[in-house]
Parts: C-alpha cells; structure tokens; sequence
C-alpha cells in the first residue's frame, strides 16, 4: 500500500522534470508501458490478500487515471509551447524589399489624351482619324482658307510638294467625316500635328483634339454648353470658362475658350500673363462655306467644331513649364506620371 | 497693332478706366495681349484677327470702342487749300483686275526736315522709326487710318507718268537697296519708262524721297489683297504696307488718308498741294445683306430682340433697313469681311456679348456608329507593355536620312521609301520616319548619356511609306527597345534579356488572342544574326525582335559596358488584324488527366520549337498539353549536345486512363521523338 503513494510521489516528481515531448514520452513508457511500473503492480495483485485486493485494485486504478491525466495535461501545454516556438523561428525579415518588375508608364500626352477621348466618349461623341500626310484642299481650301489668304500666316507649314503636307491641324479630318457621312454628326478627332516653328514654346510635332457636331438644330448655345462640360470634367466643377469672340476662317462666329488661371485662381501669374485667364480651346459655329465645300445644305443644318492643344491641357495639369520636356523623352521625366 | 491711348482718346473720347477697356476689346475680340508704358502714355499690344483688316489703325480701333461704348468718333480735320493746280502727274491703270483705285497728289516745294516730337513719339509708340516729316507723316496716317501711303520724289519720275500694270519678269532695286527679282504677275508702278514700285509693298530706291527732295508725288492706292500677299510671299518681303493691303484696305477712305496725309505736309513740309487725280475705273456699290431675325437667334441660341439687333449693326457703322421678317443690312466700305447673312450674325454675337449666349446641350440622337474596337485595341496594347515594365515615349515624325545607313538597310528595303520635307527644321529631321528604331535608338543615347542604365521603352506612332500615291501609306507601328546593365540585385534574376523581350510580346500575343503566331530566324540587317528572331502570325511577317548587331552597337559610342540591346518593332496594323474577336466558351473537361516527363539529349542546334513541333504532329487525341519546363547544358551532357524536358498531360475526353494505356503510348512516343530528332531520351 505505502508502495502506492511512494510511486505517486515519484510520479509526480519525474513529471515536473519532464521539459520536451521526447521526455513525457519517456515518462509514459516508463509508468504505462509494457514492462511499466503499474502494469508490473497490476501483474503483483494476485500476491494481495483476498480481503484486501477490490481496496487495492481500485486505489491502483485512481493512481493510472491521476498518471495518465496529469501527463496528458502536461504534454498538451508542451506542444503548444513546442509549437508556438518552432513558428516563432521561422520569422523572417519582412522589411527586405519584394520582387517585382516595376511597371512603365505612359507618356504624360497620351494619358491626358486618353482622359479627353474618354469625356468625350461620355457625352456620346465617337471618334475619327485622318491622315497626318495630307492634301493642301483637306487642311486649307476645303476649310475656307484658299491659298494666298492671310489665315495661312496663322499656321506654319511643313511641305512635302505643293499639294502635299504635313496637316497643322486636325481640322481637315472634319472635312474627310463630313464627306464620307451625312449628319447627325457628333465626332472628336484626335491626332498629330506639324507647324515648322521650334522655338522656347513650340515644337514642331504637337496634337490636337478637333471636334464636331453637326445637326439641324444645333446653336452657339449648345456649343458653350459642351465646352463647359468639358472644361469641368478636365478641369474641375469650379473652372470658370469665358468664351470671346475670335477668327477661324472655317467656323463663324468664332471663339476663344478660356479657363480661370488653374495656377493661381484667377490673381495673376506668369502662366496666365497677369490676366487671371488661360486660352485653351478655340470653337466656333461651323462657316457656312464650309458646309457648301462637303455638300451639306447650310440652310438645313447648322454645327460647331472645336479644337485644343493636348500639350497646353497637359501644361496646365501636372504644372510642366517647358513644352519640350514632352518630346525629349527623358526617363527621369516620363516616370513622373 | 499697337494702340497709345493717348492717340486713340484724340478719336473717341471715352472715360472708362484702362482695365475696362482692355477687357471690353477682348471681350468684343480685339484681345489685348500686352500693356506697355512708353512716354507718360499706356500702349495697348491688340491682337487683330486677319479678318479685321480696319482694325489695324487708331481709327480702326475707336470705331470699335465707339461701338462699344456708344458714342461718336471725332474725325481729325484735314482743310487742304488747293494751290498747286491740276496734278502733273497722268495716272494709268492698266490691270484694272489688281488696281481698283490710284489717287495722288503733287506737293511741290517741301522742305525734308525732322517731324515734329509729338509725331516721332506717337509712331516710336507704335513700333515705327522716324526718318523724315514726309515718311513719317506718310507712315503717321497709315497708322492712325489704316492706308498705306507712298510718296516719290516727283522729280524722279519719268516723263510725269504713273502707269499700274503687270511686271513681266524684271528686278527691281527696292528701298532696302537690295536687286530684287519679280514674279511675272507680280503688280508694280511704273513711271514713263521704268518700274518705280513694287505695288502695295515697297518703293524703289531711285525714286524715294531723299534729303534734297523738292516735290513729291503722294500715291493712294487700292489693290486686289491677293495679288500683294503673292508679291510679298514670293520676294519674302513682308511690309508695314503689304500686311494691310494682302488683308484689304478701305477703297473709300483711301481719299480721305491722302487728303489727311498732304494736309499734314503742307504744314509741316511746306508745298504747294495740287489737285486730286483719282483714277478709280469700276464703283464697288455695297451689297446689302439680308438677315433673318429669327436665323439669328437659331443660330445663337439665343432671344436677342429685333431692335437689338438694328441697335448693334448700326453702331458698327452698318445702315440697316428694317422688314417684317429680316432686316437687310448694308456694311461700310471698310468691313469688306461683311458679306453674308452669317457674317453679320457675328457682329450681333459680338456685340450682345458671347458671355450673355445660354448654355445649353444639344438634342442629339444616339450615334448609331459601331464603336470603335481599334482605339481599345491600341489601349490594351499599350497596357500590356506598360505592365511588362516599358515605358511609353513619343517622338517626333522625322528622321535623319543617314540613320538607314547606318541601319545597313537594302536600296529595295520598303523603309528607303521615305518623304522629305521641302522645309525641315535641320537635315536631321528631314524625312519622315518609315521605321521607329532611330527615334528609339535617340532615346537610349540621350538617356544613357543622362546616366539611366536601366531603360525599357516602348511607342506607338504612325509611319510613312511613299508607295507613290498622292498620299503615303500611313502604318500603325509599335517600337520598343530594352537595354538593362546587369548589376548586382537582391534577388536574383537570371533571365536572358532576350527572352525577357521575348516574353513581353508573348504576353502582349496572348493578352490579344492572337494564336497563331511563330518567332524564326531574322534576317533584319541590323540585328545580332544570332540573336534575333522575325514574328509572324498566320505566316505573314508582322515584326522583329532581337539584339541590335554589335557594329552597329559599335557605331554608338555608348559610354557603357557592352551589354545587349535589345529592338522591337511591329506593324501594330497587321498585328491588330489578326486578332481573334469574341470568345466561346468550351465545357471543362470531366476526366483526369494524367502527366508524364520525357527528357531529350539533342544536338545544341536544334530549335525547341522544331521538337514541340514534331510532339505536337504525334498522331493520338490525348495529349492535352505539351509544356518545356527544363533546358539544360553542361556537366554530364556531352559537347555540341543540350537536353530539354517535357511534361506531356494525357487526357481522353471520354473516359479515364489507365496508367497501363499511358504508360504503352508514352514509351511509343519517346521511341517516336528520338528517332524524329536524333536524339537519346535521357535518364533512361
């Protein structure tokens, strides 16, 4: 009987040294086991008297329960902690920088480019091309700008021939649409174009974005309406836009657009030359002339047609001060955007 | 043209303060871009359109602030006493078709000296120099009025004749002392003997007004814009004179310039003026325009009332006659630009005031147009190589000639079929570009020399191809270039540059469906003959990709260490054309598959793609799939040999294998492949 508690004791002393699984492991073998100390007991009990054996064997099993639950309780507290520090060594340092291929950008032009076709796109206009090598009647005299008239000082042109040469405008491709479709006509027109001065605030190669609408009802007011639109959505919903009255010998009458200095909120600055105002679209209503030019009737229907500076608008919106950084392709540059 | 205000008070006596007026003329269209102060006085800058020849004049621009402001214009008076007698002079037009009117008068006796101050400053203000009283009043009224003047000195016309008449071909000394040659049609004055003026735009040197000038012959002229501005264009001689005439003068206030013009000699010249001849063979009666009042406001979008209307065209001078439905109106004889009924619409537009028009939308239908596929295409083609790590540069169209020297590209090659430019900015922007590799080639030089070592770019620009057409043929190409200096990096990275390029269009093919694509040898004069490959998608060549050849490299001097740089372009055209639209869905296969590797030992030379090739022509319906996943040369491969591994996946679409039936048709298939390609299946 004092066996029993002297094994408990022992028990209880070789469970608080067990510190690893591999150890409890042991522990078990060692009490459970086989050849275990209990089972050696239990094999003993026939040696115990008659009258004295159901007492001892019941006080054995409560030694096996109290050993196999203790050493159970402490081998689930080991695993865990086995557990939580195996995890615990695969800590890596997650401030290392991570692999991956550093995307390219797109040129700041065609970004903005895409942000004009877009807004437009949205207010229904589709779109059309042209060709950037074009016919002199396309880019002049179908756009009532016959030769030998002074509206030609206003463009610089590049020439191939006589007749053929790099258009300065996207204008010709009104012409080429209105041609080839009959109205209702809602259409932009986006694309390079050439005029042969490089100077501080010119390149030779810059775009434009041409637009038309043509229908039977169609009046100055709802050209001011669209630009608005437009200058709001570029821009923001507080832009103001002026339109003043100005010459294109293909639209009549003919405006001006211009915005509040987005630089300095209509105070004065450099960009704006102290006015508070910045021109950048010029718009009219479509020149009746020009409607005679693609045979559309002039009395039936009536249009206008605008036209920006991609470059200026791209300008005004990441506050690039040298048109020439565009062309000159510098990574260190084009990454910005 | 430039505007002194204290001259522009002196027509029209407005009070309104400086930055009023500035934001009344640009809001009626005479943009004032500058303000300048000269001499105790405010110089305006205005910005005249070409269609508003009567503004270029401090008349021209008090006739718009006497509009805007609505009160009168002060005529300066010109009393001329007639002393002199008939004119000496016999005036002839001989090409009424360019001359529409030649009016002049004698001042015999003047006296050249210095102007008086206030007229010096007044035309200084103005950007003008003084030179003498007779030039400077001469250039005095054509800034204050708008009419080019010219005086000769009398005494050197020829027998006291002026005859207006064609050139003929001949040269002319101009005032500026220089020979000048003439185009035929070009119109001159000549006297009784000689060309004494290139009509509209310069005097001649032999008969200008001198020092020792005594008499004067002042000539007032009208001529057909046309014909000046062909003049001037063709002598590259632009003149205070030819830039009013080319845009059109006023026929009737041409008297009134010269009658302003003498009066101011004989007072400050001295002379005896004689009497007008004025040779003015057809009247140009004004057209009267009709305008609708309800055109107007349809046009507009606008309620501008009837009497508005009459309000505005009058204070511009028009006359206006009043009916039920219109009004017709008749406009000055100096608003030439005034024709149609759109014209005068303007003009109401101008003056109600654009910032009064309603904004609006228009009524539209919907566009009934496809959209337009291409524009996305183009978008995803750029997203794709974006996201490959390029980034997108543009370039100008030109291109120097000599780059396809230097290209080593063929006298046949299409891209030698290039279009010059009669005026380029230099030689080397002096053809358009028929290929995007000089411009990309541009650009590593520029950025390399900036110190990036590390550039992937791509662009996307039209070409030109002279194919003899009244118009070339403009292609869609995509260029890009890649040039990367190994360097030491963190995490390793052991892809050859090639296939990184590789992959990018590989990627790009795939993002587009286009399936049926194939990279082979290239041929391209200016690649790495080894390292480079031609593209093409259902047999046709689309583009190339490879290594830029190390003489041309060579050619460069690129202050890096030699590395590798790698071109691409494409016919974005072709390459948009090929692909495949719309997608169908096809059933998810309902059995297992089953993969198994073969590992071949060939010889080094040949293709991957000739092996896949020959597994892909392996006559059975169960291979799924065939993928390369291992190539390897070096230790334990013999010389001259390289091994690559395959994974085949075996599925039928009916059943599921049994490891038996792939196993007896993998073993077929590694017989099958050794014996096709001389190779021995390793491992085995």
């Amino acid at each position: 009987m004092e066996d029993l508690q002297e094994i408990k004791k022992r028990f209880v002393d070789d469970l608080d040294a067990a510190g690893t699984s591999v150890d409890l492991q042991q522990l078990k073998v060692k009490y459970l086991g086989k050849k275990g100390i209990l089972t050696a007991m239990l094999k003993l009990l026939s040696t115990v008297p008659a009258e004295e054996r159901p007492a001892y064997g019941k006080l054995m099993n409560e030694l096996k329960t109290f050993i196999e639950r203790e050493s159970e309780g402490k081998e689930s507290g080991i695993r865990d902690a086995e557990r939580r520090s195996k995890i615990a060594s695969e800590a890596i340092d997650i401030t290392l920088p991570g692999k991956y291929t550093k995307t390219g950008r797109l040129h700041p032009i065609s970004t903005v480019l895409k942000e004009i076709i877009d807004i437009f796109g949205s207010m229904g206009f589709d779109t059309e091309v042209g060709p950037e090598v074009e016919l002199d009647y396309y880019n002049f005299e179908a756009l009532n700008i016959p030769k030998d008239h002074p509206a030609r000082d206003m463009q610089d042109t590049f020439y191939i021939s006589d007749e053929v040469i790099l258009r300065t405008h996207t204008s010709p491709v009104q012409i080429r649409t209105m041609e080839r479709k009959k109205p209702p006509l809602r259409f932009i027109a986006p694309g390079k174009v050439y005029r042969c001065d490089a100077d501080v605030s010119h390149t030779p190669m810059f775009h434009q974005v041409e637009g038309l609408v043509v229908d039977t009802d169609i009046s100055f007011s709802d050209l001011k309406g669209v630009l608005e639109i437009f200058v709001h959505l570029m821009f923001s919903k507080n832009t103001p836009v002026r339109f003043r009255p100005s010459f294109f010998p293909f639209t009549e009458p003919s405006a001006e657009v211009d915005i509040g200095c987005i630089l300095c909120g209509g105070a004065g600055c450099r960009v704006c030359k102290g006015t508070g105002w910045i021109e950048v679209l010029g718009a009219g209503m479509v020149n009746p002339r020009v409607f005679e030019m693609v045979g559309y009737d002039p009395e039936l229907f009536t249009g206008f047609a605008f036209g920006m500076g991609v470059e200026r608008i791209t300008m005004l919106k990441y506050s690039i001060d040298d048109i020439r950084m565009y062309y000159e392709n510098d990574i260190r540059f084009l990454r910005q955007f | 043209m430039r505007v002194p205000l204290e001259w522009l008070k002196e027509f029209v006596d407005f009070s309104i303060n400086t930055d009023d007026l500035i934001l009344k003329l640009t809001m009626v269209g005479l943009e004032v871009e500058g303000v300048e102060k000269m001499f105790d006085d405010t110089v305006l800058e205005v910005n005249v359109t070409p269609n508003r020849p009567d503004c270029l004049s401090i008349l021209g621009i008090a006739r718009e602030v006497s509009a805007l402001l609505n009160i009168p214009v002060k005529f300066p008076e010109c009393g001329i006493r007639e002393e002199g007698g008939p004119s000496v002079v016999a005036v002839e037009i001989a090409d009424e078709d360019l001359c529409y009117r030649y009016a002049g008068r004698d001042i015999k006796g003047v006296t050249i000296g210095d102007s008086p101050d206030w007229m010096k400053k007044r035309i200084e203000k103005c950007g003008m120099r003084p030179i003498n009283n007779v030039v400077d009043i001469t250039n005095y009224v054509l800034l204050e009025m708008g009419h080019p003047l010219h005086a000769f000195d009398l005494d050197t016309l020829r027998g006291s004749r002026i005859r207006v008449a064609r050139s003929g071909c001949r040269t002319i000394k101009t005032l500026d002392g220089t020979d000048r040659a003439l185009p035929e049609d070009a119109l001159l004055i000549w006297d009784g003997e000689r060309p004494v003026a290139v009509a509209g735009v310069m005097g001649g040197g032999e008969t200008e007004v001198k020092e020792k000038t005594r008499n004067i012959f002042l000539e007032s002229a009208c001529f057909l814009p046309s014909s000046i501005r062909r003049t001037s264009r063709v002598l590259g001689l632009k003149t205070e004179s030819s830039y009013r005439f080319e845009r059109g003068t006023d026929i009737e206030l041409l008297e009134k310039a010269l009658d302003r013009a003498v009066s101011l000699m004989a007072f400050h010249a001295g002379g005896k003026v004689s009497k007008k001849v004025d040779v003015y063979p057809r009247s140009f009666p004004p057209a009267g325009i009709q305008v609708r009042y309800d055109r107007v406001n349809r046009v507009l979008g606008t309620l501008v009332p009837r009497d508005e209307m009459i309000d505005i065209v009058q204070r511009l001078g028009m006359r206006a006659e009043k009916g039920p439905k219109e009004f017709v109106a008749i406009p000055p004889s100096y608003r030439a630009d005034i024709q149609k009924e759109i014209d005068v619409i303007e003009e109401i537009a101008r003056f109600h005031g654009f910032d009064r028009i309603p904004v609006t939308v228009p009524k539209i239908p919907i566009s009934k147009e496809a959209k337009d596929t291409r524009y996305h295409l183009m978008a995803k083609v750029k997203e794709s190589f974006r996201s490959a790590g390029f980034t997108e540069v543009i370039n100008y169209s030109f291109m120097d000639p000599r780059m396809l020297d230097t290209l080593n590209i063929d006298e046949n090659d299409r891209r030698r079929r290039t279009l010059t430019l009669k005026n380029p900015i230099n030689e080397e922007e002096s053809r358009l570009r028929t290929t995007l590799v000089p411009s990309l080639i541009q650009n590593l030089l520029h950025n390399v020399s900036m110190g990036s070592r590390d550039l992937r770019l791509f662009e996307i620009s039209r070409v030109f191809i002279d194919e003899g057409g009244a118009l070339p043929d403009e292609d869609h190409h995509l260029g890009a270039l890649y040039f990367r200096e190994k360097t030491p990096s963190l995490w390793k990275e052991e892809t050859p540059d090639f296939y990184v390029v590789k992959g990018a269009l590989q990627s790009l093919l795939d993002d587009l469906r286009v399936g049926d694509y194939l990279f082979h040898p290239s041929s391209e004069p200016f690649l790495h003959p080894g390292k480079s490959g031609d593209i093409s998608v259902s047999g046709r060549k689309i583009g190339f990709l490879g290594v830029l050849h190390p003489d041309i490299v060579a050619g460069l001097s690129l202050r890096v260490s030699p590395q590798d740089i790698l071109v691409v372009e494409m016919d974005l055209d072709a390459l948009l054309a090929s692909v495949r639209e719309g997608v169908k869905y096809s059933p998810l296969p309902r059995y297992p598959f089953i993969d198994r590797d073969i590992a071949l030992v060939v010889n080094e030379s040949l293709p991957a793609a000739a092996i896949m090739e020959h597994l892909r022509a392996y006559p059975t319906e169960l291979i799924e799939d065939i993928s390369l996943f291992d190539f390897y040369k070096g230790k334990n491969i013999p010389e001259g040999k390289k091994s690559l591994a395959f994974t085949l996946r075996y599925r039928a679409k009916d059943r599921t294998l049994t490891d038996s039936e792939i196993e007896e048709l993998h073993g077929k298939l590694s017989a099958y492949i050794t014996a096709q390609t001389g190779g021995v299946v390793r491992g085995t």
